[in-house]
């Protein structure tokens, strides 16, 4: 579904990714990790063309993204939700889930039932403001909205950050569900292991700017000592 | 609260019959102000709905008003004869103002120009055009065009002033409906979404630059019919209509008045201009200081303008925004 190849690219004047190789099968849920300042962010927005690409390619489903501005990014078929999860506060529920449609065809443009089913909460709130809503609310909101934009591939960016635990376990739960139900390939940057650990079915490690380390979600539940080599501060 | 949509019929109400009650002085008065606050409502949107601070746009009100007095004096080479109605006039007002924003717009929003440095160019630009007509014999200088034809349309002349009035009041009327529409359609959606946080407007796969082009070539006729309406009620235009000073004057009834509401811009148009005309006579100069010290305290106790509550509905569409808040989130973030 994915696949990055050398990719490089620069954050201001240091070089935040040096060479990535990813790739990323069709219907899976990948996990990205490593410490603070490893350059997992970055290379989503990398991915996502939000930061210069300098060398190396990015692919999806086969076909070259790389360079291409961010909105045709989009419409090739890859959602983002950023860190922060960039809500738009001022906007009520459904207008925040509209903005994610308006992109097709006016009769097109209908929210599909499932994404209630996932996230029943965003039916009964639906004229509520995004912004009084909690932190996991808002989430699952900014999850919703990537979804009903009917990507191939999701990228998320730390779903779990500043969460309620039993909130983070509530959409680790949606999102499994969501990938088994759909098939849709997701690459996940968490620190979260417990929730790496629920949903992932493999997993890379970054540091410094590359791949150190990517194996099997099993692999890792045998050695533990896989993620305090590259985890731990 | 008030019920909502109450201050705006009265708004309403009072434009409709103004002009059967006011003595003629009166009326000439507010013809001007509709066109001022329609030329403030165009500012509106672009300011206020997409957050482009167009510094220079007072250029567009000029062009209009100027392509309008050529056309209905038939000063257009060539064209004398065939295109010289009131008509004419505003068409051609409307859609030279339309292209020359697409053609501006694909420079400026192409080149990735925002904020401040926006402002900068579309003031540098107004600069430069309203030096460009000073200094053009053609188009009388410093002195402008005089003596610009009343408005007729289909042998229906607009010579009386209670007329005219009303002609300019349905336009306005008509350009607030047709603004408020786009700002209240899928469009208008998308241009927010582009105001509250570009990047992420173009990760629900919209082309910001392009929606930003389209919106300025929008404003900009919007602008362009006001400049027309102006050369036509005031018989007259000069460079003054497409420089810095009004540029400068337009930003501040647009920001004075509410410049996330398009009724709040429109009365922030007629208030300063009201008060300018009353005031300024009396006071003389200090006019000047004390509308820059209204302005000041507006800014800072009325960040909505003065009328942003009043007159627009806070729950409703597309436009409800607190540019505070999503400011402090995205300080917030951390990459």
């Amino acid at each position: 579904m994915l696949r990055v190849q050398g990719l490089e690219a620069s954050y201001g004047e240091s070089l935040a990714l040096q060479g990535v190789d990813l790739s990323v099968e069709i219907g899976e849920i990948k996990a990205l990790m490593g410490r603070n300042g490893m350059g997992k962010s970055t290379l989503l927005k990398a991915i996502m063309g939000l930061v210069k690409i300098r060398r190396g390619e990015v692919a999806v489903e086969g076909r070259s993204v790389t360079g291409m501005p961010t909105f045709q990014i989009a419409l090739e078929g890859v959602g983002y939700v950023p860190q922060g999860r960039e809500i738009f506060a001022s906007f009520s529920v459904l207008e925040n889930l509209r903005v994610g449609l308006l992109r097709f065809p006016r009769a097109e443009r209908v929210i599909p039932k499932e994404i209630y089913d996932y996230f029943p909460l965003l039916k009964e709130r639906e004229n509520q403001r995004a912004g009084s809503f909690s932190g996991g609310q808002q989430q699952m909101l900014a999850i919703a909205r990537a979804l009903v934009g009917r990507p191939k591939l999701l990228l998320l960016d730390e779903p779990s950050e500043g969460i309620q635990p039993s909130i983070v376990e509530e959409i680790a739960e949606i999102l499994k569900k969501i990938n088994q139900e759909t098939g849709l390939t997701i690459l996940v940057v968490e620190q979260n292991i417990n929730m790496i650990s629920d949903i992932a079915d493999s997993c890379a490690f970054m540091e410094k700017g590359r791949i150190a380390y990517a194996c099997a979600m099993e692999e890792i539940m045998r050695d533990e000592s896989i993620i305090t080599r590259y985890m731990s501060v | 609260m008030l019920i909502p949509g109450i201050p705006r019929l009265l708004v309403l109400a009072f434009f409709l019959l103004l002009p059967f009650v006011g003595n003629l002085y009166l009326v000439n008065q507010f013809t001007l102000l509709l066109v001022y606050g329609m030329f403030a409502m165009s500012l509106s949107l672009l300011w206020g709905y997409v957050g482009l601070l167009c510094f220079g746009h007072a250029v567009f009100f000029g062009l209009g008003a100027y392509i309008m007095a050529m056309v209905t004096k038939q000063m257009i080479p060539g064209m004398d004869g065939i295109l010289s109605s009131s008509l004419a006039g505003i068409l051609a007002a409307v859609g030279f103002n339309a292209l020359f924003a697409l053609i501006l717009g694909w420079f400026l929003f192409y080149g990735r120009l925002s904020g401040p440095y926006l402002g900068i160019v579309t003031l540098a630009i107004s600069v430069l055009v309203e030096r460009i007509f000073i200094n053009w014999y053609y188009t009388g200088g410093y002195n402008g065009i005089s003596s610009v034809p009343a408005l007729s349309f289909a042998g229906w002349e607009f010579s009386d002033p209670r007329h005219l009035y009303l002609l300019v009041f349905v336009l306005s009327l008509c350009a607030y409906l047709f603004l408020r529409r786009v700002v209240n359609s899928p469009f208008g959606a998308i241009i927010s979404a582009i105001k509250h946080n570009e990047a992420r407007a173009e990760s629900f796969g919209f082309h910001a630059t392009k929606y930003k082009i389209k919106v300025f070539a929008i404003g900009a006729s919007v602008a362009g019919l006001a400049g027309a309406l102006f050369a036509a009620a005031a018989e007259f235009v000069s460079p003054t209509e497409l420089g810095f000073k009004m540029s400068t004057e337009v930003l501040i009834w647009t920001a004075l008045g509410g410049r996330e509401g398009l009724i709040a811009s429109f009365m922030g148009a007629v208030t300063v201009k009201l008060l300018e005309n009353y005031l300024s006579e009396a006071l003389s100069e200090y006019w000047v200081l004390i509308i820059g010290f209204i302005f000041l305290l507006s800014v800072i106790f009325f960040p909505q303008g003065l009328f942003g509550r009043l007159l627009e509905n806070r729950n409703k569409g597309w436009s409800v925004t607190s540019p505070q808040r999503s400011k402090t989130k995205k300080e917030g973030r951390v990459c």
